[in-house]
């Protein structure tokens, strides 16, 4: 099949390719550049685990074409720690048991960031279960997910107040 | 001391940061791509299948068949726990095939498979092979299965009729019945569930011919007992050629155990083609192939003396286990479920009738809970409505029918031999914690606003901590339930923990961390854990049915034990003491009285240098053990569920206002982990209860659920707020007093939810509610209540 030439920004570096173009972007993330962090849970939009952000909102890269992202800047779970130092939000989801099997945590990591941009560091409960409507977590029941996402938060501003 | 302690997991890192490595995650060198043709019929005659043109896409290297399969000299995919009809007869068993070879019969039922150099490829051969079917009269009904003039849905079995279970005694149970003061009689169906580990199945399997030798990646839960069944039923390969690995799992719930269609076709095409084939299910595969729960048919009564003592239980079930058997499935409506259902309370009669059937449908087997759902929502719902009946208190009710404490152990009808337990202080907590007084006031009061809110209670027991080997012998089961463990300590002085438990969301890095470091009487840093490799652990029979801390960790516990004997031996030879002439704190070996002493590192030194040990009769050097553990018994874990709704009954809508739990699981080793198996088992119980249900289309056997759009899981917003407790009887069967701690959650919800909003729909007539407790579920109850029909 024909490919078509895109260019973009992904985790800050710039990146050229040839792509087919019924390629979803998550595959071009996992089988061509490597970035295995985000996850296929569900193939229909429905899970979330396949959540980056484009452009700085969190969007599903198991619906948008890699050449949809041509010319975008896209930051997958892989771009959000500082070497082997944990960003707040993720630190939160490790000091509340938030993550058990892992594999919708890095959809979550970017949605919760998203949710932060757009809501504020002061998070509700409520405002944080609405906001995850997009993202399936098979096994923790969300409790803690909930907890992590609103201390991750107020963390998050601390270290952007420090 | 780190038992007991909430410490925290050490897998999170490489999850929280994007470097899990789960199956798809693993890129190998000419890594050739498979896909599988599936039937879109629920039914059907193959009459042709045609691939000379598929054969002929870019890229495609292999398409196989049932012809192909049968060529090779392959044999079968093995069911691994059948359950004999009563009368003796065997059960009439049709396996899983790995190809449909004359008839498909369900919906996803495997065709062929292709081998193609990308994905897309394979998805556009795929397309390209032609087939010509002749659809055949379809059942997707279990409780028409029986029927007469039903579908057939093996035409040369004659009927659909698996087997036929019976427990306990039908005489005694029918004299109790013909004496009692008050009869309850309902229709309790639990629905059909799809178990859906957020991770789809994914297979990688990769063959060296210069070695003969093939490596298989796989998202199991059982890696040594998949390698025995690829190598021994399917595929006749020496086990010592075929490695599996289960790397990072992204959640199993018993879906992960079972052996499926698609395993044993990867290995083979990697063998064949001499290089790695890799196949990874799309959502949509999974939900048509993975296989699915519960799907039972039950009506059901209790007797009842005049004080609300139960007399009897008559249960007469039909279980569905789908279009064909798969390898645990009979055991769980045969064997889990008539163990579970007279619950937590003195049932001195039980007549049991389990009749398990195929349909037209997606073979079932294990999913959390595993027939305790289909056992309690039996139990639980005929109790409640027959205390609304005979006019006593719900919870009254319960005090005069629980087992005491001193009833412990306690032989049920069926005579399964509970351990231990304390049912009434887990009841007393319960109620405490919800204020049940207060409630129940409060319900009256929002009564007479018009509100109608209502309150449900579910007390149950688990299952837990398989084997033993021998018993599950008894009933022709293929497979033990003992497990193994490896103490390696390093010549340094840390230690590998090798499990042959498989951890995929359940944290066994730390509690297993946290046995041994006490053991071992060493700081937690110094252990590591490795689970789910073939090649590097000894033989285990996995994770599932909440064993692994009662069985996996008890065989670390002793493994630990010899280890430090060993080293106290080695210890007492180097400082010329006798063993028990020394103490062992912090590390240290002390000649007791004195300033002589030896560090666990220096011993450990001495182990691998070899230069002195004792010259004991098989005193060896090296400082290692392993052992198989194989549990005296199972453990009874024990909750009580209590869920407080709102119903809106113009437009059906059930809101759980609030959710309590209390749970039993022994001793818990971390508590963090315990309180998270828990909330997560909510997250499906309630799922249950409430939404979750795999639906296939009554005439043709489709499959309506067939993407994440349609079949629905609860959501962040759909969990109700949580209060839960947890007192602890220690399980007599192991050391530690655990028991397993993992199911309870997916076995209250239906029936305690079931029971709250029938309590908020009784004085409306309502009687009895379907799952899942949809709105349109509540409607029908309400409208055929004021019908007339409940």
């Amino acid at each position: 099949m024909a490919t078509v030439r895109i260019s973009l920004t992904v985790n800050g570096k710039p990146v050229v390719s040839d792509v087919e173009p019924r390629w979803p972007l998550v595959e071009f993330l996992r089988e061509h550049l490597g970035l295995t962090g985000t996850h296929v849970g569900c193939d229909t939009s429905q899970c979330g685990a396949c959540t980056v952000h484009v452009d700085g909102v969190a969007l599903r890269s198991c619906t948008l074409f890699a050449v949809q992202a041509d010319g975008c800047d896209v930051k997958t779970i892989e771009s959000v720690s500082a070497g082997n130092e944990l960003h707040p939000m993720q630190a939160a989801f490790h000091q509340h048991h938030a993550l058990q099997c892992g594999f919708c945590t890095p959809g979550m990591i970017m949605s919760a960031l998203d949710l932060v941009r757009r809501e504020g560091y002061e998070l509700s409960e409520e405002t944080i279960r609405q906001n995850l409507e997009g993202n399936i977590c098979r096994c923790t029941g969300y409790y803690n997910i909930i907890k992590a996402i609103g201390a991750g938060a107020k963390a998050m501003r601390n270290a952007s107040a420090g | 001391m780190y038992v007991g302690k909430p410490l925290p997991r050490p897998e999170d890192f490489r999850f929280l940061t994007g470097r899990g490595k789960y199956v798809d995650d693993i890129k190998l060198p000419r890594c050739a791509s498979a896909g599988f043709l599936r039937s879109p019929h629920a039914h059907a005659r193959i009459l042709r299948l045609d691939a000379s043109r598929a054969l002929k896409r870019p890229g495609v290297i292999r398409i196989v068949t049932a012809q192909d399969w049968a060529k090779a000299g392959h044999g079968k995919l093995v069911c691994v726990h059948p359950m004999p009809s009563s009368d003796g007869q065997p059960m009439r068993e049709v396996l899983r095939p790995a190809f449909a070879a004359e008839e498909v019969h369900h919906v996803g039922d495997v065709l062929a498979a292709v081998v193609a150099e990308t994905r897309h490829q394979v998805l556009d051969a795929l397309d390209a092979i032609e087939v010509e079917y002749e659809p055949l009269p379809t059942l997707s009904v279990t409780a028409r299965a029986l029927d007469d003039g039903a579908p057939v849905v093996h035409e040369q079995l004659g009927s659909n009729l698996i087997s036929e279970i019976l427990r306990g005694d039908p005489s005694l149970a029918k004299q109790a019945f013909a004496r009692a003061a008050h009869v309850t009689a309902l229709t309790l169906d639990s629905n059909r569930l799809a178990g859906n580990p957020l991770e789809p199945r994914c297979y990688l399997a990769s063959y060296e011919p210069e070695t003969d030798h093939c490596t298989l990646w796989a998202t199991t839960q059982v890696p040594h007992m998949l390698r025995r069944w690829i190598c021994k039923y399917a595929l006749n390969i020496p086990e010592h050629k075929l490695r599996v690995i289960a790397p990072d799992v992204g959640g199993g719930f018993g879906n992960k155990v079972n052996f499926h269609v698609e395993v044993s076709s990867i290995v083979w095409m990697s063998r064949e083609l001499g290089r790695p084939v890799k196949w990874t299910a799309t959502r949509s595969e999974t939900l048509q192939s993975d296989t699915q729960a519960r799907d039972h048919a039950t009506e059901a009564r209790m007797a009842f003396a005049v004080d609300g003592k139960i007399l009897a239980l008559q249960v007469d079930t039909i279980a569905c286990l789908g279009g064909y058997l798969s390898n645990f499935a009979p055991s769980i409506p045969g064997n889990s479920y008539p163990q579970t259902i007279t619950g937590l309370y003195t049932t001195p009669a039980l007549d049991l009738r389990v009749r398990t059937v195929y349909t037209n449908t997606v073979p079932i087997d294990a999913y959390r809970g595993s027939g305790r759902p289909e056992a309690t929502w039996v139990n639980e719902r005929l109790l409640e409505n027959a205390a609304r009946e005979m006019g006593i208190d719900v919870v009254e009710i319960r005090r005069r029918n629980l087992l005491q404490s001193s009833d412990f152990p306690y032989k049920t009808p069926v005579g399964r031999v509970y351990d231990c337990g304390n049912p009434p202080a887990l009841l007393n907590r319960l109620v405490e914690m919800a204020k049940y007084k207060e409630l129940r006031q409060e319900q009256a009061q929002l009564r007479k606003e018009g509100k109608l809110m209502g309150i449900g209670i579910a007390a149950f027991l688990d299952k837990s901590g398989t084997g033993p080997s021998r018993q599950l012998s008894t009933r022709g089961g293929l497979h033990g339930g003992f497990e193994s463990a490896t103490i390696r300590v390093h010549s340094d002085g840390k230690v590998t923990v090798l499990s042959g438990s498989h951890s995929h969301g359940q944290g066994h890095s730390i509690t297993f961390s946290q046995i041994a470091a006490d053991r071992l009487g060493l700081p937690i840093e110094d252990i590591a854990v490795v689970q789910g490799d073939t090649d590097r652990v000894p033989y285990g029979n996995g994770t599932w049915g909440s064993r692994s801390a009662s069985v996996g960790g008890t065989a670390i516990y002793r493994a630990s034990e010899t280890v430090l004997a060993k080293a106290r031996r080695l210890a007492a030879h180097l400082l010329e003491c006798n063993p028990d002439d020394l103490d062992y704190e912090n590390t240290l070996f002390f000649v007791k009285g004195t300033n002589r002493k030896l560090s666990f590192a220096e011993v450990a030194d001495a182990a691998y240098h070899g230069a002195s040990y004792p010259s004991d009769p098989g005193f060896e050097p090296g400082l290692e053990c392993t052992i198989f553990y194989d549990p005296p018994d199972l453990n009874d874990p024990q909750a009580m569920h209590l869920a407080v709704v709102l119903v809106d009954e113009r437009i059906g809508r059930v809101r759980i206002r609030e959710y309590y739990t209390v749970d039993d699981c022994g001793t818990m080793i971390n508590p963090m982990i315990i309180e998270g198996q828990v909330q997560g088992g909510l997250g499906q119980g309630i799922g249950q209860a409430m939404m979750e249900h795999v639906i296939y289309d009554p005439d043709t056997g489709q499959l309506l659920t067939g993407t994440f759009m349609d079949y629905a899981m609860p959501r962040a917003s759909d969990m109700p707020p949580l209060q839960s407790d947890y007192l602890c009887v220690p399980a007599p069967s192991n050391p530690l007093g655990v028991k397993g701690g993992s199911e309870t959650g997916t076995i209250g919800p239906p029936a305690a939810i079931g029971n709250a909003v029938v309590d908020a729909l009784w004085h409306l007539g309502v009687r009895s509610i379907e799952l899942p407790i949809t709105p349109y579920s509540v409607w029908r109850a309400i409208a055929s209540a004021s019908a007339g029909e409940a």
